[in-house]
């Protein structure tokens, strides 16, 4: 497969995309170094990459990151499994959307981080607070898109179901939730990459380890490279959650892929 | 049938405020039921004399009309960007292939990251939360633009070909219209990414005024009552914008038709 | 299995919808009777309520006048006496073609199961399917799986609703010929929905003619000829031309054919 795709690339494209941004990284280091510009405002590649070293070296990186990914962790799985039940029980009963419905959607009209002042007034500034408001992020994606999923499961398999006995959870679990299932995954997606952003949110407003911590410390002491390093570090791992999950998408979805185009 | 039409209305009216008016007074009994927990939280009641005061208060409309002109300059700057630059990359295979891996490279940092580094080039004024503001339209109207122009229908292409269009005539005739419901799913979203990083903006970039310059400052003086004011505040103003600009976006779209059936 | 059981007594039988907030009748005072192990089909233009008459016997359909009485007892909701292809193949896109086999075994066990499905995914023709998804299946196969789906549960009586709709003409022909076998296998009642009349002569024993607004039965035409039946014999013409009569396209039919 990706070698169909290389191939159907050709090679002159493959060239330029690895032209283009070499090109640029040698410009960025050309003009550093020939005083173009202050490397304390424009930290060259070279001094970035040898930082990034360094911090993985001292062991800063591994526990850093690990901070941050447990915080993600926790607060996607409190605001993801909250914004899943509440998604499936209003699409289930018309009673709880009606009392959910307008309150999900007054409280979704307001940035997220708007609640942060708040939140830090009633929780502190601890872990508990982060958590909570990477729950916050991860709840509206998860609950929206559960909640989209489950009341579009079409008419003809709850005829389906009733014809063939399913009631309660085997209709919930065999019937509901899979039919359902391609729109929960894109919720979990949405919903992991904001839990991310949130996370960065929360270490820079105030945190002692985590990559958005390494960001306010390196500014606090005008590393710049530090921050840089930071920045590259929230790309890449935002990034690669998008990617694993992309990838364990298709394999939940396998169904969903017909061999010769025609669709399912 | 008229009647029946009317009762219907009222009854959509009726369900709709229904809760908002149930959720109030549960808070305002949470309070007066006094639970140590409640301590903190303010009232409906207070709320609402919060506001009362604000609206005779000249600060809080400065702050409102200040985070409205900043996300209004932001925005536009990074809707007027990204239409160029989705529409280059959308005609040009070839700018696509230069710039495309460095947008979707950049776009994976969240735009939270870029505060701490923005904060160290340009300092805390004006300008870095402006740019911040414009970088969140730009994603989402280039993303769009882009992807307006590139699913423009083969037939009108063919269509406009016949008919000897080409160059700016074949972009502002064809090109342009058949992408616009995608160019304006792109500005509605990137009017909300721009009032969502307002906050973020306004918090993190220490301001004199703002809406989110007064709920922080709610919290400095630990009042809790100013910090839920503005929450609503935001709320309000981010939905009122979001209502606009689906009320534009409808009325072009409904222009386009018109246009294209005479 | 032909025990007398998969007999169904329609007596008065009327349903209306409402619409609009004003009642629009869709079946008026259908009376049927269907013996155990035939094939009856029902005929008629889009909008008879042929689909409703069906879905009633189904079960999915409820608060009607009259009675529906499949084996003496009034029907009120759907049962496994009772196995249902619907035009859209309805298989579940997220369960192999086994799963849905076995969709409605769910209480049996593991080994159950998979003596079930494979005895009807046998009988379809579809052995060795059982791991592919129902994206990758055909038209006329997905339909096959879906009668497997419904045979496993031991019906004793089979409801297709324009099974074969969807195929294309070739496919259909065949198709016809499978169902046939199948009914004289299983030796179950068949009742089938259709608009297509040779497939009904081809099918039945008992084709029931309905007209619309409100839906009644307007005919009931038996058909006894030897098994299987020919299409181009003058036998099967003949009962043809008289369906096409009811429908009131018969002598448009006979002057295209003078041309």
């Amino acid at each position: 497969m990706a070698k169909k795709f290389l191939q159907r690339l050709g090679l002159k494209d493959k060239l330029l995309a690895i032209i283009v941004p070499l090109l640029v990284l040698a410009a960025w280091q050309g003009a550093v170094s020939q005083k173009l510009c202050s490397e304390l405002i424009l930290t060259p590649p070279l001094t970035l990459l040898n930082t990034l070293l360094e911090l993985a070296q001292s062991g800063d990186l591994t526990l850093n990151i690990l901070a941050s990914l447990k915080r993600v962790m926790i607060g996607f799985l409190l605001g993801g499994t909250s914004g899943f039940v509440i998604g499936i029980l209003m699409a289930l009963s018309p009673f709880l959307n009606r009392i959910f419905g307008p309150l999900i959607k007054a409280l979704q009209q307001v940035p997220e981080f708007a609640w942060m002042p708040l939140i830090i007034m009633f929780l502190g500034i601890d872990e508990f607070a982060k958590y909570f408001f990477v729950a916050i992020g991860a709840f509206y994606p998860m609950v929206l898109n559960t909640y989209q999923g489950v009341s579009g499961v079409p008419e003809k398999y709850h005829e389906l179901a009733r014809v063939f006995d399913y009631k309660s959870f085997r209709y919930l679990f065999k019937v509901i939730i899979p039919s359902a299932l391609p729109s929960i995954i894109t919720g979990i997606r949405l919903s992991l990459g904001l839990s991310w952003m949130f996370v960065v949110g929360a270490e820079l407003f105030g945190s002692d380890s985590g990559v958005g911590y390494l960001m306010t410390w390196g500014r606090a002491v005008f590393q710049i490279d530090l921050v840089m390093a930071g920045l590259i570090l929230v790309g890449v791992i935002g990034f690669a959650m998008n990617f694993l999950l992309e990838r364990a998408e298709k394999q939940f979805l396998l169904w969903r892929e017909p061999v010769d185009g025609r669709p399912a | 049938m008229k009647k029946l039409l009317i009762s219907k209305k009222t009854k959509g009216i009726l369900g709709a405020i229904a809760f908002p008016i149930v959720f109030i007074a549960f808070w305002q009994l949470f309070i007066l039921a006094g639970f140590p927990s409640a301590r903190f939280l303010p009232s409906p009641y207070k709320v609402l004399q919060k506001f009362v005061i604000l609206f005779s208060d000249p600060t809080y409309s400065h702050n409102i009309a200040v985070s409205l002109q900043r996300v209004m300059i932001g925005f536009f700057i990074g809707t007027l960007a990204g239409f160029i630059f989705g529409l280059l990359m959308g005609l040009s295979k070839t700018a696509e292939k230069i710039f495309a891996p460095f947008f979707h490279a950049v776009r994976q940092v969240p735009m939270i990251g870029w505060i701490p580094l923005i904060i160290m080039l340009f300092g805390m004024n004006e300008l870095p939360r402006v740019l911040i503001i414009s970088v969140a339209a730009f994603y989402p109207i280039t993303l769009n633009t882009f992807s307006g122009v590139r699913n423009v229908p083969r037939e009108y292409l063919e269509l406009a070909s016949v008919y000897g269009y080409k160059g700016l005539t074949l972009i502002r005739k064809i090109i342009i219209p058949a992408a616009l419901p995608s160019i304006a799913t792109g500005i509605s979203l990137g009017l909300a990414m721009s009032w969502s990083v307002l906050m973020v903006a306004e918090i993190f970039i220490q301001t004199a005024f703002g809406i989110g310059t007064q709920i922080q400052r709610g919290r400095d003086r630990f009042d809790i009552a100013l910090v839920i004011a503005g929450i609503i505040t935001v709320g309000v103003l981010g939905y009122s914008m979001t209502l606009l600009v689906q009320k534009i976006v409808k009325a072009v779209e409904r222009g386009q038709v018109i246009s294209a059936d005479k | 299995m032909s025990n007398n059981k998969g007999t169904l007594e329609i007596r008065n039988l009327s349903k209306s919808f409402i619409v609009d907030n004003s009642p629009l009748q869709i079946l008026n005072n259908i009376n049927l009777t269907v013996t155990s192990g035939s094939f009856v089909s029902i005929v008629g233009s889009s909008g008879c309520g042929k689909t409703t008459l069906l879905r009633i016997i189904l079960g999915l359909e409820n608060h009607y006048d009259g009675e529906a009485l499949m084996d003496g007892k009034q029907i009120v909701g759907p049962g496994t006496n009772r196995g249902i292809v619907f035009q859209d193949h309805r298989l579940l896109p997220w369960l192999t073609v086994g799963e849905n086999v076995a969709f409605g075994l769910d209480k049996l066990n593991r080994k159950e199961k998979k003596l079930l499905v494979d005895e009807h995914l046998q009988l379809v023709g579809l052995i060795g399917f059982e791991s592919v998804y129902p994206s990758q299946l055909s038209g006329g196969m997905a339909q096959r799986v879906a009668i497997a789906r419904a045979l496993a549960n031991k019906p004793e009586m089979l409801l297709l609703d324009e099974p074969l709709g969807a195929l294309d003409a070739l496919t259909r022909m065949y198709m016809q010929k499978e169902l046939e076998r199948l009914w004289q296998l299983e030796k179950i009642t068949m009742i089938m929905v259709t608009h297509d009349i040779e497939e009904a002569i081809y099918l039945s024993d008992k084709v029931v003619i309905m007209s619309s607004r409100p839906g009644i039965i307007k005919q009931i035409i038996d058909v006894s000829s030897s098994r299987p039946r020919d299409r181009a014999s003058s036998e099967f013409m003949q009962i043809k031309a008289e369906i096409l009569e009811e429908f009131h396209l018969g002598t448009e039919y006979t002057f295209a054919y003078a041309i």
